[in-house]
C-alpha cells in the first residue's frame, strides 16, 4: 500500500512538473510568436535603422569669378588625419609623429581626447596637412592601424587679389545654426561676410545623402546596397562678379598702409569694378584650419580690419558735394550758371566762415573748379532762407545720401543726411538750431556723413546723366544645371535733374581736374577725367582726404570714389590713387611711375597752421 | 532485447540536435562577418566548442559503462570536493564578466559551479533516499536537505554568479517536492519567487499573485496556518521587493531591473541588451534572415551572443521556425526526462533525473526569459547551445547519468 501510495504520488508529481514545463514553454512560444510575427513590423525596421546610418555628403561650394572669367575663389582639398583609438597601436606614435612632423606629446594628447570622445569612431588628429605629408601617410597607412584620413575641402584664393571685404570669410556653423537648419551639419562652414555671406544659399548647394552600414560600435562598413535611397549632392552655384582683377589688385596695392576705402564702378550700371577697404585681412589665413592667433589679433586690432570702410564708414564728404549743391541750387532757381559771388576770403553770417583763398568773382563752374567755399556758403544760406532745410534734404537725398544703396554686401550703413527732424532729435530743446548749423553742411561738413560707396554713386549719377543705379558685385549666379539669375538693371532717372544744369556742374568737375585741385595727380593723359577733391574735417586728428571722379568726361565708363582717412588734403592723398586707377583702367598700365612711387611712400601732413580754422573747407 | 534498444535514443537525438544548433549559432556569432569586430580568442570559440563536444561524447559513452550505483556511492565525496573547490574559487578564482567563477590550475580553467550543480543534485538525492525514515515529510531531514543546497548557493553568491545561485535555490522546492513534501507546502515554498516576479513588474500585480497563490494553497491543503502564512509571506515579499528595488540593490542591479520593466527608459544604457535582443528576435520574422545574414548578430549589436544571448542569434537568422523548433526540442527533452523519472523504480535515480530536468528547466526559464524580455537579464547559458566548454561537459554528464539510469533501469530498480 505504501508502495502504491508512493507511486501514485510520483505519477501526480510528474504530471505537475510536465504541466509546468509545457506551460512555460508555451508561454515562450507565444512570446516568440508575438515578437516575430505580430511585432515584426516594429522590430524589422528597428534592426534596419540600427545598422543603416545616413551620412550627409557635402556639396562643392560655388566658385567666384571676376569680370573676365578669372577665378577668384575655388575649393582646395584639405587632408585630415584621423585616429580610431580602439584600433590604434600606441607603439606607432613615433612613426606617426615623424610623418606628420609634430611632437609625439601632441599626438598622445589628441589621442587622449579622441578616447574620451569614442573608442570606435574616428577623431581628427591633425587637420589640413600638406599634400606631401598626406601622401606619406597614405603610402604607409598599413603600418599605422587605426589611422585614417578625411579629404575635405576649404576655400582657396588662387590670385594675388585680397578681396577680403568683397569675398568675405567662412567659419564653422554654430550649434544653434546646424540645429535650426537642415542644410547644415556639425563641422560645416558658412559665409560670414562679403558675398560669401550674402549668397550663402546659392554658393552652398544642396547637401546629398548616402547610406552606410554601421555596426554597433559605430564603425562604418561601407555603402548600403540599396543606393536608390541616397541622394547625390548638388554643387553650389558659381558667382560671376564685375570685379576687374587688375583694378582691384592696384587699388589694394595703393591702399596698403593707409586707412580708408576705394570704390570703382561702372556709372551706367552700378557694377562694382573694385572695392577696397583698408586695412584688410588675409583670407588665406582664415580658411581650412583657422589660424586662431591671427583671428584673435584681427579682433583685437584697433584699426578694425574686419570693418568694411568702403561701405560702412561714415565721414563728412567735404567739398566733394559741391557739384551736387550747385546742381540743386540751379534746380531750385536760387542761382543760375551766370550767378557770380565775390569771394573775399570768406563768408560772413554772424561770424566769418573762411575760404581758403581770396578767389574774387566766381561763377558756378569756377566755384566748383576752385572749390570756393564762399560761393557755396552763400548758396546754402540762400537755399535755407528761400526753400528751407527739408526741401534741400529732398533734393540731396535723390543722390542716395542717408539711404542704403542695397549693394550685395552685408553691414552697409546709411550715413547721415540731416533734415529738421534730425536736428530736433539731436539738438532738441536744449538749444535752438539754426542757419549757423546749416551753413557748413552746404560744403559737406558738420553732421553730413557718407561712405565711399555712396560718393561713388554720386559721381556715377552725375556722370550718367542723373540716373540712379543699384551698386552690385555679382553680375550673375550660374547654377550647376546651367540656369542662371542675372542682375537686373534698375535705372531710375531723378525727375528734377535737367540736362543743361548737369552740363554746368560736369564742366566744373572737368575743370577741377584739368585746372583746379585735381590737376597735379588726377589729370591723366589720353582720357578726360572729371572729379572733385574734398577734405573732411576731423575733430579727432588729421583730416580725411576725399576724391570722387569719373571718366571719360564725354562717355563715362568708370566712376571712382577714394577716401583716405587721416591723410590731409584730398588733392594730395586721395586724388593720386584715383588717377592711377584711371590710368590702369584705360591704359592697362601705370604711365606715371612717379605718382605710383609718391602714393606708395605717401605720409600725411598736419594741416598747415596758416589755414587753421574749424569751419572752413580747404581745396 | 538488443542492448542498444535500451538506450534512450530520443534523449541522445535531442542532445545532438541541441549542440548542433549551438554549433551553427556559435559559428555565426563568432566566425560570421561579425568576426572582424571580435578579438581572436573569441573567434577560437567555435573550435573550442567542437573540441569540448568531442570530449563530452567520450564522457557520455564512458558513463554508459558505469554502474549506476557508483553515482550514489561517490555523491557525498563529489559534493565535498566540489564545495572545497568552489571555496577555493572564491578565494583564488579568476574574474570574468564581473563574476569570479574560474579556477585556473596549471593553465587550465575550470568553472566549478557547473559541476557543483550536479554534485548537489547527487548528494541531496542520495541523502533523501538513503533511509526509509528520511523524507521531506519530516521536518528534520527536510532541513538537512535544505542546508545541503543552501551551502553551495551561498558559495556561488560569493562568486557573484547570480544565475547559478538561482538554479541551486530553485532545486530546493523541486527536490523536497519530489521527496514527499506536501503539495501545498511546495507551492508555498515557490510562491515567494512567483510573487517577487510580479512584484518587480508592479506591486499591484504582486498583491494579486499573492491572493491567487493563497487561494491555491488553501484548496490544495486546507490548513489555516499555511494559508495565512502564504498570504502574509506573499505580502511581505511584495513589500520586500519594493524596499529592495529602491533601498538595498546596487545601482547597476536596480538599472537592470528597471531595464526589464521598461527597456525604452534608457535604450543606450541598461536597456540596450534587452532592446537589441528583442530587436534581433523580432526582426527575424517567420523564416529568419538566413545563416550569417542577421544584421543584429553580424554587426555586433547583440551582447554575449555566443553564450547568454545565443537564442536571439538563432531567432534572428532562422526565424520563428528555427527558434520554435529549438523550443520544441527542449520541450521534448524535458518531458522525456520527467517521464523517464516517473517510469524509474529507484528513488535515487528518480530524484536525480527530476533534479537534472528541473536544472535544465530553470536555465531555460532564465536564459530565454532574459532574451525575450520576460525576465531581468541574468547571465546563464542555454544548456547544450551556448558556448562554454566545461558547462557543456557538465550538462552532458548530467544527461549521460540520466541516460545511464534509464539504460540500467531494470538492474537498478530494487532498494539496496
Amino acid at each position: 500500500m505504501l508502495r502504491n501510495k508512493q507511486e501514485k504520488r510520483n505519477d501526480v508529481s510528474i504530471r505537475v512538473l510536465q504541466v509546468i514545463t509545457v506551460t512555460i514553454m508555451l508561454i515562450f512560444a507565444g512570446r516568440l510568436f508575438q515578437l516575430q510575427i505580430i511585432e515584426y513590423d516594429t522590430y524589422g525596421p528597428l534592426s534596419l535603422a540600427n545598422s543603416i546610418r545616413q551620412e550627409s555628403v557635402s556639396p562643392a561650394r560655388g566658385l567666384i569669378f571676376d569680370r573676365s572669367g578669372r577665378m577668384l575663389v575655388d575649393n582646395q582639398p584639405i587632408y585630415t588625419v584621423t585616429v580610431t583609438p580602439a584600433n590604434f597601436d600606441s607603439s606607432t606614435i613615433p612613426l606617426l609623429a615623424k610623418f606628420l612632423d609634430v611632437p609625439e606629446e601632441m599626438i598622445e594628447e589628441r589621442l587622449q581626447a579622441a578616447r574620451r570622445y569614442s573608442w570606435h569612431r574616428p577623431s581628427r588628429l591633425v587637420t589640413d596637412i600638406s599634400f606631401h605629408r598626406f601622401s606619406q601617410i597614405q603610402e604607409n597607412i598599413w603600418k599605422l592601424p587605426g589611422v585614417g584620413y578625411y579629404v575635405e575641402s576649404k576655400r582657396h584664393y588662387p590670385t594675388d587679389v585680397d578681396g577680403s571685404h568683397i569675398l568675405g570669410y567662412l567659419s564653422e556653423v554654430t550649434q544653434q545654426e546646424y540645429r535650426s537648419s537642415r542644410r547644415y551639419s556639425l563641422g560645416d562652414k558658412a559665409g560670414r561676410s562679403g558675398i560669401e555671406f550674402i549668397y550663402e544659399q546659392d554658393l552652398r548647394g544642396e547637401v546629398g545623402a548616402r547610406y552606410v552600414r554601421v555596426n554597433a560600435l559605430g564603425q562604418t562598413l561601407g555603402p548600403f546596397e540599396q543606393t536608390h535611397m541616397g541622394r547625390t549632392p548638388i554643387q553650389g552655384a558659381d558667382l560671376y562678379t564685375h570685379i576687374d582683377y587688375d583694378l582691384q589688385h592696384l587699388a589694394e596695392d595703393l591702399m596698403v598702409g593707409k586707412t580708408g576705402g576705394v570704390v570703382a564702378m561702372d556709372p551706367n550700371t552700378g557694377a562694382i569694378l573694385a572695392l577696397v577697404s583698408s586695412p584688410g585681412y588675409d583670407l588665406d589665413r582664415l580658411t581650412g584650419r583657422i589660424d586662431m592667433d591671427y583671428w584673435m589679433s584681427l579682433n583685437a586690432d584697433t584699426t578694425n580690419p574686419l570693418f568694411n570702410r568702403a561701405i560702412s564708414t561714415m565721414q563728412p564728404p567735404g567739398s566733394t558735394v559741391k557739384p551736387l549743391m550747385g546742381l540743386i541750387g540751379l534746380d531750385l532757381g536760387i542761382i543760375d550758371p551766370e550767378t557770380v559771388v565775390t569771394c573775399r576770403g570768406g563768408f560772413t553770417l554772424g561770424r566769418l566762415y573762411r575760404c581758403t583763398r581770396n578767389h574774387g568773382r566766381q561763377n558756378l563752374v569756377e566755384a566748383i573748379q576752385n572749390s570756393c567755399n564762399t560761393y557755396f556758403f552763400s548758396l546754402m544760406n540762400q537755399t535755407m532762407n528761400r526753400v528751407g532745410l527739408n526741401a534741400w534734404h529732398r533734393h540731396t537725398s535723390s543722390f542716395g545720401f542717408g539711404q542704403l544703396t542695397h549693394i550685395d554686401l552685408p553691414h552697409e550703413r546709411r550715413g547721415i543726411l540731416p533734415d529738421s527732424s534730425y536736428y530736433n532729435t539731436h539738438f532738441g530743446s536744449s538749444r535752438n538750431w539754426g542757419i549757423g548749423d546749416l551753413i557748413s553742411v552746404g560744403v559737406g561738413q558738420g553732421t553730413f556723413s557718407s561712405s565711399p560707396l555712396q560718393m561713388a554713386l554720386v559721381a556715377s549719377q552725375i556722370a550718367n546723366g542723373g540716373y540712379r543705379v543699384r551698386p552690385h558685385i555679382v553680375d550673375r549666379i550660374v547654377y550647376p544645371d546651367g540656369s542662371m539669375i542675372a542682375h537686373t538693371q534698375e535705372r531710375e532717372r531723378v525727375p528734377w535733374i535737367k540736362d543743361e544744369h548737369l552740363k554746368v556742374i560736369q564742366e566744373g568737375m572737368r575743370k577741377a581736374v584739368s585746372e583746379g585741385s585735381g590737376r597735379f595727380y588726377a589729370d591723366i593723359s589720353g582720357v578726360e577725367v572729371a572729379g572733385k577733391t574734398g577734405t573732411a574735417q576731423n575733430p579727432h586728428g588729421i583730416d580725411h582726404g576725399w576724391f570722387i571722379s569719373y571718366a571719360p568726361y564725354e562717355q563715362p565708363e568708370i566712376a571712382i570714389a577714394v577716401l583716405v582717412e587721416n591723410a590731409g588734403f584730398g588733392s594730395i592723398s586721395a586724388a593720386p590713387i584715383a588717377g592711377l586707377m584711371m590710368e590702369q583702367y584705360f591704359h592697362g598700365q601705370i604711365r606715371r611711375n612717379w605718382v605710383y612711387q609718391y602714393v606708395k611712400t605717401f605720409t600725411p601732413r598736419e594741416r598747415d597752421d596758416r589755414n587753421e580754422s574749424n569751419d572752413e573747407e580747404v581745396l | 532485447m538488443a542492448w542498444y534498444r535500451q538506450f534512450d535514443w530520443l534523449l541522445i537525438i535531442c542532445w545532438i540536435l541541441l549542440f548542433s544548433a549551438g554549433l551553427v549559432a556559435i559559428y555565426s556569432a563568432t566566425l560570421g562577418p561579425v568576426s572582424q569586430f571580435l578579438p581572436a580568442y573569441i573567434q577560437g570559440n567555435f573550435l573550442n566548442q567542437v573540441a569540448w563536444i568531442g570530449i563530452s561524447i567520450i564522457a557520455l559513452a564512458t558513463i554508459q559503462f558505469t554502474n549506476p550505483r557508483t553515482f550514489q556511492q561517490i555523491s557525498y565525496a563529489l559534493y565535498v570536493i566540489c564545495i572545497i573547490l568552489a571555496i577555493a574559487t572564491v578565494i583564488w578564482g579568476v574574474e570574468a564578466g564581473g563574476a569570479r567563477r574560474w579556477l585556473v590550475v596549471g593553465g587550465l580553467r575550470f568553472q566549478i559551479s557547473e559541476m557543483l550543480k550536479l554534485a548537489t543534485i547527487l548528494a541531496v538525492a542520495n541523502y533523501l533516499t538513503s533511509r526509509r525514515d528520511i523524507s521531506a515529510e519530516h521536518i528534520g531531514s527536510a532541513l538537512v536537505a535544505v542546508v545541503l543546497m543552501i551551502i553551495p548557493a551561498i558559495i556561488i553568491i560569493l562568486q557573484n554568479d547570480t544565475g547559478t545561485a538561482l538554479v541551486l535555490l530553485a532545486l530546493i522546492p523541486v527536490m523536497l517536492f519530489w521527496s514527499g513534501l506536501p503539495y501545498g507546502i511546495s507551492l508555498f515554498l515557490i510562491s515567494p519567487a512567483i510573487v517577487a516576479y510580479f512584484a518587480v513588474i508592479n506591486w499591484k500585480l504582486g498583491v494579486a499573485a499573492t491572493i491567487v497563490l493563497t487561494i491555491a494553497v488553501f484548496f490544495i491543503q486546507k490548513r489555516p496556518w499555511l494559508t495565512s502564512s502564504a498570504f502574509i509571506l506573499g505580502n511581505l515579499v511584495v513589500i520586500g521587493v519594493q524596499v529592495a528595488l529602491y533601498q538595498i540593490l546596487k545601482p547597476h542591479q536596480q538599472s537592470r531591473i528597471e531595464a526589464f520593466v521598461n527597456p525604452a527608459l534608457d535604450p543606450q544604457g541598461a536597456g540596450w541588451n534587452v532592446l537589441q535582443a528583442k530587436t534581433a528576435i523580432g526582426s527575424g520574422g517567420f523564416w529568419g534572415k538566413g545563416f550569417l545574414e542577421g544584421t543584429q548578430t553580424q554587426l555586433r549589436f547583440l551582447p554575449e551572443q555566443w553564450t547568454d544571448f545565443i537564442f536571439p542569434v538563432i531567432a534572428e537568422e532562422f526565424g520563428f521556425i528555427g527558434a520554435g523548433l529549438l523550443l520544441l526540442v527542449f520541450t521534448i527533452l524535458l518531458l522525456r526526462l520527467l517521464s523517464n523519472a516517473g517510469e524509474h523504480r529507484h528513488p535515487f535515480a528518480q530524484l536525480v533525473i527530476v533534479g537534472v530536468a528541473m536544472t535544465f528547466f530553470v536555465h531555460l526559464l532564465i536564459n530565454l526569459g532574459s532574451a525575450m524580455g520576460l525576465f531581468p537579464v541574468i547571465g546563464l547559458p542555454l544548456p547544450f547551445v551556448s558556448y562554454g566548454g566545461s558547462a557543456f561537459l557538465s550538462y552532458s554528464i548530467m544527461l549521460a547519468i540520466c541516460i545511464n539510469f534509464h539504460f540500467f533501469k531494470r538492474e537498478f530498480s530494487i532498494y539496496s
